[in-house]
């Protein structure tokens, strides 16, 4: 095991990666930009070091200068979080260079991975159906020619892409020509490559993805999946396990599929293959992404167990210690992204001071933030409070503690998106399990604010 | 202190001793309150480099800083003396705590004699290697007084302003963090007898006539 992680991230996932570590008996060292000087991860820390302007691309995107505050502190080990470097293989190749450990896949895996494009060939020769989609872009022309023979609409994503970012529906070969730069230098500036391919937008799909854990030995397991289909704009709102979308069969083919393909293909460590779901219960494998979710605490609270902890250990070179035997999932268990942003307003990120700040409680209760009273929300950043986790035996306990926790959910100072949960919560489509991804986008909020209201 | 206090009457000259450090005390809370947000807001927008306000007994001149620092935003912040390397377990324990925060940083308040300086910070987190320069010498905005290695890569620690180099507050071959004060820098000329309060960008001059 590591003696010392440099926790190379911010807000409630440093937080996160502090009490495994912690809880593991491994000192930990937070990296924070000026900006999150204040945060509660670089306060409660025993070690805390500034590496950087509060700019991401000088702090928490600057490779020399978490190595460098790795290595000053001593460290062996450098946990990425999510977002950031966390999936990047030349920051794990550098980290290696100089001899630490990446806590995450080796840089060769996250290489083999890193093409969303190549992934889907690789993964969909071991076996995972894939959605129709086009090679790597080369020009518009390309992409013109590539969506006809696919067939509209269709997705523009860039290859090293993640959460959305210059990621564009086009339903005509005219959007299509207006959203292909944009999208190209969107993914220049969100991920430094501009590489995009295109691929078949599925009508009222489902986003449900697969959790798995391999070990440097070749040993993996599944943790089951997790339903994401509370969207607002290709981004995750609201999360929920198991499924209600899947009948138990689907779900465990789709499950023991996901995680025989990624073990022969060479993955190691913690990973989550996504997944869309068509109206008639077809699963498409669509990406993998190489390192824990925002979404993780859902999948603990069923399985028990502690997935960053896991993550550690898999990095350490240690087993899994435990078989797909051993993996039992309880219960039902939803997640509540808790958001500094106004529905109201077009969901504008808020910033603020936090004035009164109350973390619900309660059986079957967790809630994972860096919120404190007076803490100053900075403006550099997303726009992510916390997440609220609740867990019940069933899909209507978890939705009525959910709706519990977030009555007694108190953050005073910032507009917040709790009320819309709420409503979600008292929405029919959310209770009778078949909302899509594109649901919220296409009705909107505020029907549902105004309905959660009543 | 008026020749009157002397003689019998020690209770009204404690009085008026009392009622007079009560006087400076509120006209620093003013200063620092009401005048220098104003100040420097004013200076901000103008195109002038520095400025002087009186107000009775009390006087505050802003200068524009030397160099460009981005990242470091208010004043008040900034008062607020960077312990350096790590932290101290006084500020694990004092999350949620943002009005102690505030108060410290008032001029009235001691701490700020700590932070009544401009240093020379760190560009970056690393291992600390100080040029050889005497406490004395004379330095410009700009100069090399140092550097940082990072990875093997040397960053240049430069001095902020015109001034002469002070006391050292990081050892050479020590880790440092980003913005970490490495060389204090004194002003070159200061009027004798003035009590010199600086806060970087804009630096704050606050001193009795």
């Amino acid at each position: 095991m590591f003696t010392k992680i440099l926790i190379a991230n911010r807000g409630e996932i440093a937080l996160r990666i502090l009490r495994a570590c912690r809880t593991l008996g491994v000192g930990a060292v937070v990296a924070y930009s000026e900006a999150d000087r204040e945060s509660l991860a670089a306060q409660l820390a025993d070690e805390a070091i500034c590496i950087g302007p509060a700019d991401a691309r000088r702090s928490y995107l600057s490779a020399s200068a978490i190595v460098s505050a790795a290595v000053v502190t001593g460290c062996d080990a450098i946990h990425p979080g999510y977002g950031f470097l966390s999936e990047d293989e030349g920051f794990a190749d550098v980290v290696r260079a100089h001899g630490l450990t990446f806590v995450g896949p080796p840089a060769e895996v996250l290489e083999r991975f890193a093409s969303k494009e190549a992934t889907r060939r690789l993964l969909a020769a071991q076996g995972l159906p894939t959605i129709p989609g086009s090679g790597m872009l080369r020009d518009e022309a390309h992409a013109l020619e590539e969506a006809e023979r696919i067939g509209y609409p269709v997705l523009i994503k860039p290859s090293a892409g993640g959460g959305g970012k210059g990621m564009r529906l086009v339903r005509t070969p005219l959007e299509l020509e207006s959203s292909f730069k944009v999208s190209r230098s969107e993914a220049m500036a969100g991920f430094g490559d501009d590489s995009l391919y295109l691929e078949k937008f599925l009508d009222d799909s489902r986003h449900v993805e697969v959790q798995v854990a391999v070990d440097s030995f070749g040993n993996a397991i599944h943790m089951g999946e997790r339903d994401c289909s509370v969207q607002r704009r290709h981004q995750k709102l609201l999360e929920e396990t198991p499924s209600p979308s899947l009948t138990d069969a689907a779900r465990q083919d789709i499950c023991e599929r996901a995680v025989k393909a990624v073990a022969a293909a060479g993955y190691e460590n913690l990973g989550t293959l996504e997944f869309l779901v068509d109206g008639k219960g077809d699963a498409y494998f669509i990406e993998i992404n190489c390192r824990v979710q925002v979404e993780h605490p859902i999948t603990e609270l069923c399985t028990g167990i502690d997935m960053v902890a896991l993550q550690i250990k898999i990095a350490a070179g240690e087993p899994l210690g435990m078989t797909q035997a051993d993996v039992i999932s309880r219960g039902h268990a939803i997640e509540f992204r808790i958001l500094a942003e106004d529905p109201a307003k077009d969901f504008r990120p808020q910033a603020g001071q936090v004035g009164a700040y109350l973390a619900p409680g309660g059986p079957g209760v967790r809630m994972d933030s860096h919120l404190y009273p007076g803490y100053d929300i900075p403006t550099y950043y997303d726009s992510l409070l916390g997440k609220l986790c609740v867990w019940a035996p069933d899909r209507d306990q978890a939705i009525a503690r959910g709706d519990a926790a977030l009555r007694e959910l108190l953050v005073d100072g910032v507009i917040t998106n709790i009320e819309l949960h709420r409503a979600i919560l008292a929405n029919q489509v959310f209770i009778d399990g078949k909302v899509t991804t594109g649901l919220l986008d296409r009705v909107g909020s505020a029907p549902f604010v105004a309905a959660g209201n009543r | 202190m008026p020749g009157s206090s002397k003689g019998a009457n020690t209770g009204q000259a404690d009085q008026e001793k009392v009622l007079r450090s009560r006087q400076d005390r509120e006209a620093i809370a003013r200063l620092a309150d009401d005048l220098l947000p104003a100040l420097i807001a004013k200076l901000a927008a103008s195109g002038l480099g520095e400025i002087e306000v009186r107000e009775g007994d009390w006087k505050a001149r802003l200068r524009k800083p030397a160099t460009a620092d981005a990242g470091r935003r208010s004043a008040t912040r900034l008062a607020e003396a960077h312990a350096g390397h790590g932290h101290s377990a006084a500020r694990a324990a004092g999350y949620g705590r943002a009005e102690e925060r505030d108060v410290r940083s008032r001029p009235e308040d001691e701490t700020v004699e700590e932070s009544d300086r401009i240093v020379a910070r760190s560009p970056a987190v690393g291992i600390y290697h100080p040029r050889d320069l005497a406490v004395g010498m004379r330095v410009r905005s700009g100069d090399r007084i140092g550097s940082v290695d990072v990875l093997g890569v040397q960053q240049d620690v430069v001095s902020p302003i015109d001034g002469v180099i002070g006391s050292s507050l990081a050892e050479a071959g020590e880790a440092v963090e980003y913005g970490q004060e490495l060389v204090r820098i004194e002003l070159p000329e200061r009027p004798a007898g003035e009590t010199v309060a600086v806060v970087r960008e804009p630096a704050i001059l606050a001193g009795k006539a």
